[in-house]
C-alpha cells in the first residue's frame, strides 16, 4: 500500500497500490507477467509525484484502456474522482483498489518518487549553483519595473548555514525519507521546529528515522501525509525527548495507533489530530499524560461517550472541538450544582461549528472545574437565533465561572448584568415550577432545576424576583394604555350600562364632554363619580374637572358613576 | 545609495571587524490609544526578545545576545531598549496622557516593573476630546515635563535615530498634545526621524463627534513635523476580528494586539538589526516621494485565528496574495482606485528568497497593482530571520512566517476626503466651535487647516496623474 502525490493544477493526493510490470506488446503478457509472483516486478513505491497536467490525463486514461506497448505503473488515488477503474482491465485484476473508479494506470516517467530531507533542505535553503553572484542577478519585475531586494544575500547566506538553522518548512517539498543514516545529524544538529506537512513520507518509521537524529526537536508537523503506522507497540526512548508540538492533522492516524506511538512521547504538550476520522476507542493509560492541548477538530466520528474516555488526562487545558458534530455531553458523576471530576484542568474549550441546540449542553459546561474559557460559535443554538446578545447573555449566566466567551472578555459588569436578566427572564417559569420569594416555601420542582441549576444560586446572590419584575411589560400602544370602563347612572337606572375604553391621561372635562354627547344632557350638569370592585362600597367623587382620570387612580374595570 | 555601498563592502570583505552603532529609536505613547497600544506592543517586544516582565532576560536568550555580540549578527535589544547596570532592560518609551487613569492602568498592569515610574507621564485633567485643550490650555501646562523627560532617555542613547509616536487622530490628547510635542521636538531635534503610527477615525464607529476636526486640525499641524505616519483604522481592524478572527464584539484588547503584530513587523528590522537585516529608514526613503504625501498604509498577513493554529499552513506566495487583499488592510479604502508610488514587503520568519521572488513574480498577472508613471522602482522587499511570536491566550495563531506590507498609495486620499467631508458638514454651521474657541483658538485655524488638507487631496491627485 503507498501513497502517491501528483502535481498538476494542483498537488492531489493518493493511496495507492503499486504493482508495475513490463509490457512489450500485447495484452496478454501483461496478465502473465502480473500473475506469475517473479514477473518483472521493480518494487513496491510508498509516495510518488507525477506531473500531470489535466490534458496530460486525458491522454493517460486513452493510453490505460487500450493498454499498449510500454511500462506501467498502477496507481490508487486518493480522490477517487481521478481515477478510472478499480486496478482491473478487461477482466484482469492488476492490482485492487478499495473504490471502484480509484485506479490508474500512468507512465513511470511521469512520476516523482520524492527526494531524501537533506536533499530537499538543501533545495529549498541553499542555492543549488555555489557562486552567490546567481542570486544577485535574479532580477524579477512587475510590468517593466525592478523590484528591489534589499539584504537577500546576506538571508541567503545565513540560510545556506545549514548547522544554524533552528526553525525550517519543508511543506510540499516531496520528502520521502530520512536519506543516508547520520547525515541530518551532521548537517544540521540545531532544527528545533519541522513543518514537514504535504510530503511524502509513507511511514512512522521514516519519522522516527529523520527524528532520531534531531536531538532538540520541539515542534514537528506531519499533517497531509499518508503515514502508516507501526502495528505494535515500540518503545523508542530517546527519539522525542524534547518534543513538545506535534501536528497530526489528516494523516489518517486512529486513536489506537496515537496510543501505541504515544510512549515514545514522554513530554508532548500539544497534539493536534484534526480530520483524521478518529474515534476514541480507549482510555489513554500512562501516556499523553503531559498533553496541554488536544485538537480534535473536524473528526466526525467522535461523540459525547468517547470524550470520557479523555476525560482524565491529568493536565489537559485546551480541548478543541470544532466541528465534530457533537449535539450533547453529561457528566453523570456529578448532580445539579455540583462539579464533575472528570477534565480536572480543563480551562479552555472550544466547540464551533458544531450541533449544540440544547440548553442542557451550556448547563453541563458549568459542572467542568476549572472552565473559563468558551468559544461556541456557529451553533444551532448560537447562531440561528435572532438575537445573539440574549443568547451570549444567557450562555454567561449558566456558567459562573466563564471569563471569556468567543473571545471576547466578560467583565463583572457584564455577568451582572447578564445574571440579572437571565434571572428576570425565567422568573415566572421559577414561580410556576414552585418558586417562592420565601426561602422556606422556595421548593422548584425537580424539572426546573435541571433546565435551570444556577437559577436558586443567583437567587441568593441578588435575592428572588420580585411580583414586579416578572410582569411582563406590553409594548408602549395607545391599545394597551386604554382603561375599559363600566359607565353606569345610579339615579337613571333604565339607562342602559355602557362599557367604554378611555385613555388614563383623559381630563374629567373630556370625559364629561363624551359624556354630555352622548346622555344628551349638559356638561354643567353632570357629576362624576367612580367605585371600584377593589374597595366595595366606596365612592370617590372626580370633582377636579382639569384632572386625569389617572390623578384619581381608575383602573381598569372600575366602574364610573354619572347622575344629574 | 551610501547605504547600498556599505552593505556590499560589508559582504565583499567580512573580516573587516566594525563596531555597530546603535541607532535608537525612543517610543514616545500619548493619549489613551497610543498608550493602549504602546501596553501591546511593548508586551509583544518583550515576548519577541525574551525580556521577563521585570525587565530580566531568559537565560536562553541571554546566550543568544552573548553570542549576537561577538558576531555583530543580532545586536538586538538595544535599538529599543536600554540596560541597566543591574542587568535590566528598560524600554526606551516614554507614555504620556493628560489624565491619569490609563497610565494607571499601565502603573498597576503586569508590565508595571518594566517601567521606570519616569517612563509614565500623566496630567490631572483630560482634554475631553479637544484639540484646543491638548495642545494649548492644558497641554501647554505639562508639555516642559515632557521635553525634559525626553531628554532624559535622549541622553541615555549613543546615536539617537529617531522617534516613534503612537496616537489617535481623533483623541484630544493624541491630536493636540501630538502636534504641541512634534513641534517641540522639530526644533530640538530637528535632524531626527519621526515615525507616527496613527489611529485613524473609524468612519462608522465614532467615539467623540468632534473627531473630524481634531484629525484635520492635528494633521495639518504635524504635516510639516512628521516624516511618516503610518495609519491604522479602527473599524478596518475591527472587521478583520470580527470576519477572521471570529471575535463577535472586538474589544480595544484585541484591536490593539492586532497593531501591536503589525508595528511588530514594521519595527523588527530595526529592532533585530544588523548587516542581516533590512533598515526601515531604508524603507522609508522608497515610501515618501514628497515630504508631504507621508501615509503609508499597512497591510498584514496572515491573521489566522488561534483556534485554527496548523490548520491552515500558508506559504509565501499565500501570505503575499494576501497582502492584496482588501480584507487585510488596516485602513479601509480600495486600493484599486488609486496607484502605488510605492510597496515595500517586510517579510519575518522562515522565508526563502527564493520563493518570495517567485510569489511577486506571480503577483504580475494581477491587474489591480497599478503604479505611477514617474516611479522607477516599483516594490521593495525585505526578510528579516525572526519568526513573528504570537501573545499566548491571544486571538491570532502562531505561525511561521508573516507579511506586512506598507504602500504609499493614492486610493488613501479616500481616507482624507471622508474625513474633510465629515469637517464641512460641521463646519458650515459652526457647530460645536465654541469648544475650541474657549479654549483659545481661532476661527482662522480652522479654514487655514482645511485649506491645507484641501491641498493635500490636490497634491495625491497630481501624483497619480499620468503624464
Amino acid at each position: 500500500v503507498c501513497v502517491l502525490c501528483f502535481s498538476g493544477s494542483g498537488f492531489r493526493w493518493f493511496r495507492s497500490w503499486v504493482q508495475t510490470w513490463h509490457h512489450s506488446s500485447s495484452h496478454a503478457e501483461v496478465t502473465s507477467h502480473v500473475a506469475k509472483p517473479e514477473g518483472p516486478t521493480i518494487g513496491i513505491y510508498n509516495h510518488v509525484l507525477g506531473e500531470f497536467g489535466e490534458k496530460k490525463k486525458k491522454k493517460k486514461r486513452r493510453l490505460a484502456t487500450d493498454v499498449s506497448a510500454g511500462f506501467w505503473l498502477g496507481v490508487e488515488w486518493d480522490n477517487p474522482e481521478r481515477g478510472k477503474h478499480d486496478g482491473s482491465h478487461e477482466g484482469t485484476v492488476y492490482f485492487k483498489c478499495r473504490h471502484p473508479t480509484g485506479g490508474s494506470f500512468i507512465r513511470p516517467n511521469k512520476v516523482n518518487f520524492g527526494v531524501d530531507f537533506l536533499t530537499a533542505l538543501k533545495n529549498r535553503y541553499v542555492l543549488e549553483d555555489g557562486p552567490e553572484e546567481d542570486g544577485k542577478e535574479q532580477i524579477v519585475t512587475i510590468g517593466n519595473r525592478t523590484v528591489q531586494t534589499v539584504g537577500f544575500d546576506s538571508v541567503i547566506k545565513r540560510q545556506s548555514q545549514l548547522n544554524k538553522l533552528e526553525d525550517i518548512s519543508l511543506r510540499n517539498c516531496a520528502v520521502n525519507g530520512a536519506g543516508d543514516k547520520g547525515g541530518i545529524a551532521t548537517a544540521c544538529p540545531h532544527i528545533r521546529k519541522v513543518d514537514l506537512s504535504r510530503n511524502l513520507l509513507s511511514s512512522w518509521d521514516d519519522v522516527i528515522d529523520i527524528a532520531d537524529q534531531l536531538k532538540d526537536l520541539e515542534v514537528l508537523n506531519l499533517s497531509e501525509n499518508k503515514l502508516e503506522f507501526p502495528s505494535c507497540s515500540t518503545s523508542l526512548i530517546g527519539t522525542f525527548s524534547a518534543l513538545k508540538v506535534l501536528v497530526l492533522n489528516r494523516t489518517g492516524i486512529t486513536w489506537a495507533e496515537v496510543l501505541r506511538c504515544a510512549p515514545g512521547w514522554p513530554v508532548l504538550e500539544e497534539l493536534y489530530l484534526g480530520s483524521n476520522n478518529i474515534c476514541i476507542s480507549e482510555r489513554p493509560v500512562d501516556v499523553l499524560q503531559t498533553v496541554k492541548l488536544l485538537d480534535l477538530s473536524s473528526n466526525q466520528l467522535i461523540d459525547e461517550n468517547q470524550l470520557f474516555l479523555i476525560a482524565y488526562l491529568p493536565r489537559l487545558e485546551q480541548l478543541i472541538l470544532s466541528n465534530i458534530g457533537i449535539s450533547s455531553i453529561h457528566f453523570p458523576d456529578a448532580g445539579i450544582g455540583c462539579k464533575t471530576s472528570l477534565f480536572p484542568s480543563l480551562q479552555y474549550l472550544v466547540v464551533n461549528d458544531n450541533q449544540i441546540s440544547q440548553w442542557s449542553f451550556i448547563n453541563e459546561l458549568d459542572k467542568l472545574q476549572s472552565l473559563d474559557t468558551l468559544s461556541c460559535v456557529r451553533n444551532p443554538l448560537t447562531a440561528g437565533s435572532k438575537d445573539s446578545q440574549t443568547t451570549r447573555q444567557f450562555i454567561i449566566a449558566r456558567i459562573g465561572q466563564l471569563k471569556t466567551l468567543d473571545r471576547c472578555q466578560i467583565l463583572p459588569e457584564e455577568r451582572r448584568g447578564a445574571e440579572l436578566d437571565y434571572r428576570k427572564a425565567f422568573g415566572n417559569e421559577w414561580k410556576k415550577a414552585g418558586g417562592h420569594q420565601n426561602p422556606d416555601k422556595n421548593r422548584p420542582n425537580e424539572e426546573f432545576l435541571a433546565a435551570h441549576p444556577r437559577y436558586q444560586f443567583l437567587c441568593q446572590k441578588y435575592g428572588a424576583p420580585e411580583d414586579g419584575e416578572l410582569k411582563t411589560q406590553q409594548p408602549f400602544i395607545l391599545k394597551n394604555q386604554l382603561l375599559t370602563l363600566k359607565i353606569r347612572y345610579p339615579d337613571q337606572l333604565d339607562q342602559k350600562v355602557l362599557e367604554k375604553q378611555l385613555p388614563d391621561s383623559m381630563t374629567i372635562q373630556k370625559v364629561k364632554g363624551l359624556l354630555s354627547r352622548l346622555l344628551k344632557v349638559p356638561v354643567s350638569q353632570l357629576l362624576l363619580s367612580y367605585e371600584s370592585p377593589k374597595m366595595p362600597g366606596r365612592e370617590i367623587e372626580l370633582e377636579n374637572d382639569q384632572q386625569s382620570l389617572q390623578f384619581y387612580s381608575v383602573e381598569n374595570g372600575d366602574s364610573l358613576l354619572v347622575r344629574w | 545609495m551610501i547605504l547600498f555601498g556599505v552593505n556590499l563592502l560589508r559582504s565583499t570583505f567580512p573580516l573587516i571587524s566594525y563596531v555597530p552603532l546603535t541607532r535608537e529609536c525612543l517610543s514616545i505613547h500619548i493619549g489613551q490609544a497610543g498608550i493602549q497600544i504602546g501596553d501591546a506592543c511593548w508586551e509583544l517586544y518583550c515576548l519577541e526578545h525574551g525580556i521577563q516582565p521585570d525587565g530580566g532576560v531568559l537565560d536562553s536568550k541571554k546566550d543568544q545576545l552573548d553570542d549576537a555580540n561577538v558576531e555583530h549578527m543580532d545586536a538586538s535589544f538595544d535599538t529599543f531598549f536600554c540596560e541597566t547596570r543591574a542587568g535590566k532592560y528598560v524600554p526606551r518609551a516614554l507614555f504620556v496622557d493628560l489624565e491619569p487613569t490609563v497610565v494607571d492602568g499601565i502603573r498597576t498592569g503586569k508590565y508595571r516593573s518594566l517601567f521606570h515610574p519616569e517612563q509614565l507621564v500623566s496630567g490631572k485633567e483630560d482634554a475631553a476630546n479637544n484639540y484646543a485643550r491638548g495642545h494649548y490650555s492644558v497641554g501647554s501646562e505639562i508639555i516642559d515635563l515632557v521635553l525634559e523627560r525626553i531628554r532624559k532617555l535622549a541622553k541615555q542613547c549613543s546615536g539617537l535615530q529617531g522617534f516613534l509616536i503612537f496616537r489617535s487622530f481623533g483623541g484630544g490628547t493624541g491630536s493636540g498634545f501630538t502636534s504641541l510635542l512634534m513641534e517641540q521636538l522639530s526644533i530640538e531635534y530637528s535632524r531626527k526621524t519621526k515615525l507616527e503610527f496613527s489611529v485613524y477615525p473609524a468612519p462608522r464607529i465614532s467615539t467623540a463627534v468632534v473627531e473630524p476636526y481634531n484629525s484635520i486640525l492635528t494633521t495639518h499641524s504635524t504635516i510639516e513635523h512628521s516624516d511618516c505616519s503610518f495609519m491604522v483604522d479602527n473599524e478596518a481592524i475591527f472587521d478583520i476580528c470580527h470576519r477572521k478572527l471570529g471575535v463577535e464584539r472586538p474589544s480595544y484588547a484585541s484591536i490593539n494586539r492586532l497593531i501591536g503584530q503589525a508595528v511588530s513587523s514594521i519595527t523588527a528590522s530595526l529592532r533585530f538589526k544588523g548587516p542581516l537585516n533590512v533598515d526601515l529608514i531604508e524603507f522609508q526613503t522608497n515610501l515618501v516621494p514628497y515630504p508631504r504625501i507621508h501615509f503609508p498604509m499597512t497591510t498584514f498577513a496572515p491573521i489566522i485565528s488561534a483556534d485554527k493554529a496548523y490548520h491552515e499552513e500558508l506559504s509565501v506566495s499565500d501570505i503575499t496574495a494576501a497582502c492584496f487583499e482588501f480584507s487585510n488592510q488596516l485602513v479601509k479604502c480600495d486600493p484599486r482606485l488609486g496607484k502605488y508610488m510605492a510597496c515595500c514587503l517586510l517579510y519575518r520568519g522562515d522565508v526563502v528568497p527564493k520563493d518570495v521572488n517567485a510569489a511577486i513574480a506571480a503577483m504580475k498577472s494581477r491587474n489591480s497593482v497599478r503604479f505611477v508613471d514617474w516611479c522607477p522602482t516599483g516594490f521593495k522587499v525585505g526578510i528579516n530571520n525572526q519568526p513573528p511570536v504570537a501573545m499566548p491566550g491571544g486571538d491570532l495563531a502562531k505561525v511561521q512566517r508573516a507579511v506586512c506590507m506598507l504602500s504609499n498609495t493614492t486610493a488613501i486620499v479616500e481616507a482624507w476626503a471622508r474625513l474633510d467631508h465629515k469637517f464641512d458638514l460641521m463646519y458650515a454651521k459652526r457647530a460645536f466651535l465654541h469648544w475650541y474657541i474657549r479654549e483659545g483658538m481661532e476661527e482662522g485655524e480652522f479654514s487655514e487647516a482645511r485649506e491645507d488638507l484641501a491641498a493635500l487631496e490636490k497634491d495625491y491627485e497630481e501624483v497619480g496623474q499620468s503624464f
